[in-house]
Parts: structure tokens; sequence; C-alpha cells
């Protein structure tokens, strides 16, 4: 039993790191209109700390997108400099979308591996009990 | 006593040694599986706890719930084979 008690953390750690990366999104989208700010990227890597199960996943630490600031001509702007321009944030809306939708189906992947697990555990136990 | 009933009770004196409860032979396996059950049943407990009251992370309650499913579900059909063949042996014609 200890296969399918570690298969089910694992599969639970797969979701807990899709559901950080959609807090990422989350923020990026709500600040995609602030100035300066630039996106943050989930990156993944494998579960390193004691106790946890061989092959977990853990959200790593989170990146900044270091990308160009969009130089935006307003100014009216109160962050605006002597020529009227001040920077934006790199959020792409697109893009946050997509990341969005692929952390969901990334979810829903290891929601199905769960299931999975749960399945045939308990049809091994079906197969005990005749 | 007659001398029948003093035939019977010496029949059953090696019987009953044979059939003495002794010390476990198995190192203790069957203690540590019960107890290792009895920790997933108190692990899957605390997580619901600690969701319901400081709404803890809910991954780990549903892997706690799983695995607390899945321990209990193999201590009750372990039960119930250990209890069937306890009833087969009690049909036994003796």
């Amino acid at each position: 039993m200890t296969e399918f008690s570690s298969a089910l953390s694992v599969a639970a750690s797969g979701m807990r790191a899709q559901a950080q990366r959609l807090t990422h999104v989350s923020e990026n989208i709500a600040n995609a209109d602030t100035p300066g700010y630039r996106r943050k990227i989930t990156s993944f890597e494998a579960e390193r700390a004691l106790g946890a199960p061989q092959g977990a996943v853990s959200p790593g630490p989170v990146r900044l997108d270091q990308g160009v600031l969009p130089v935006i001509f307003d100014p009216s702007h109160p962050m605006a400099d002597a020529t009227g321009n001040y920077e934006g944030s790199n959020v792409d809306l697109v893009i946050e979308l997509a990341d969005a939708r692929e952390a969901q189906r990334s979810y829903e992947a290891n929601l199905r591996i769960f299931d999975q697990i749960r399945q045939m555990s308990s049809s091994l136990n079906e197969l005990l009990r005749r | 006593m007659d001398i029948r009933q003093s035939l019977a009770a010496q029949a059953y004196q090696p019987l009953r040694q044979t059939a003495q409860p002794t010390e476990s032979t198995d190192g203790g396996a069957f203690n540590q599986a019960v107890s290792s059950f009895a920790e997933t049943v108190a692990q899957g407990e605390a997580q619901a706890r600690a969701a319901m009251t400081t709404g803890a992370d809910p991954h780990s309650l549903v892997t706690a719930l799983a695995q607390t499913e899945l321990a209990v579900e193999t201590a009750v059909t372990i039960r119930d084979r250990v209890v069937e063949a306890y009833q087969e042996i009690l049909r036994m014609p003796v």
C-alpha cells in the first residue's frame, strides 16, 4: 500500500504546485496596469524536502520577467517623467491566459491520476474481498 | 467423577497445552501494521480538524483523507477475511 500512498502524495504535490502557479498568474493579471510591475514566472523543481515522497514536485522560487518594460506616453500620469513618459508593466494578458489554461490542464491531469490511484486501490481491495 | 470423565480430562490435557496462547512469534509485524494504521487515521483526523478550524491546505486534506480511506478499507477487508476464516473453523464437524 506504500506505493499507492506515495503516488497519492506525488499527485497532490503536482496539484499544489499548479495552484501556486495559478496564484502567480492571477497576481500578474491583477497588476497588468501597475506601472513598473514585472510579471512573475513560476518555476518548478523536484521536491528535495526531508520526508517528502520521492519524485514530488514543488514550486521553486519566484522569478521576475526581466524583459523590457513598455514606455507609455501619458503626461497627465502622476509617475510621468519630464518627457511625459512612464514605464508600464510587462504583463501580456494573452500569455497570462494561456498560462492559466495550461495550469488548469495540468491540474486536471493530476486530479485524474489521483482518482485513478483511488480506483486502483479500491479494485485491489475488491479482489481481496471475494 | 466417573471413569469416562477422568479419561476425557486426561485426553484434554495435552490439547490444552497445544492451544495455550503464546507470545506473538511474527516479531510484532501485526502490531506494527495496526499501529501504522492508527497513525494514518489519526493524521487524517488532524488534517481534517486543521482544515476546518485554521483553513489549512485543502490538498493536504484530500491526500490525508484518501490515505485514510485506503487504510480503513484495507483494514476492514482483512478483518472480514479473518472473521470469515474463524467462522469456517467453528463450523468444522468435531
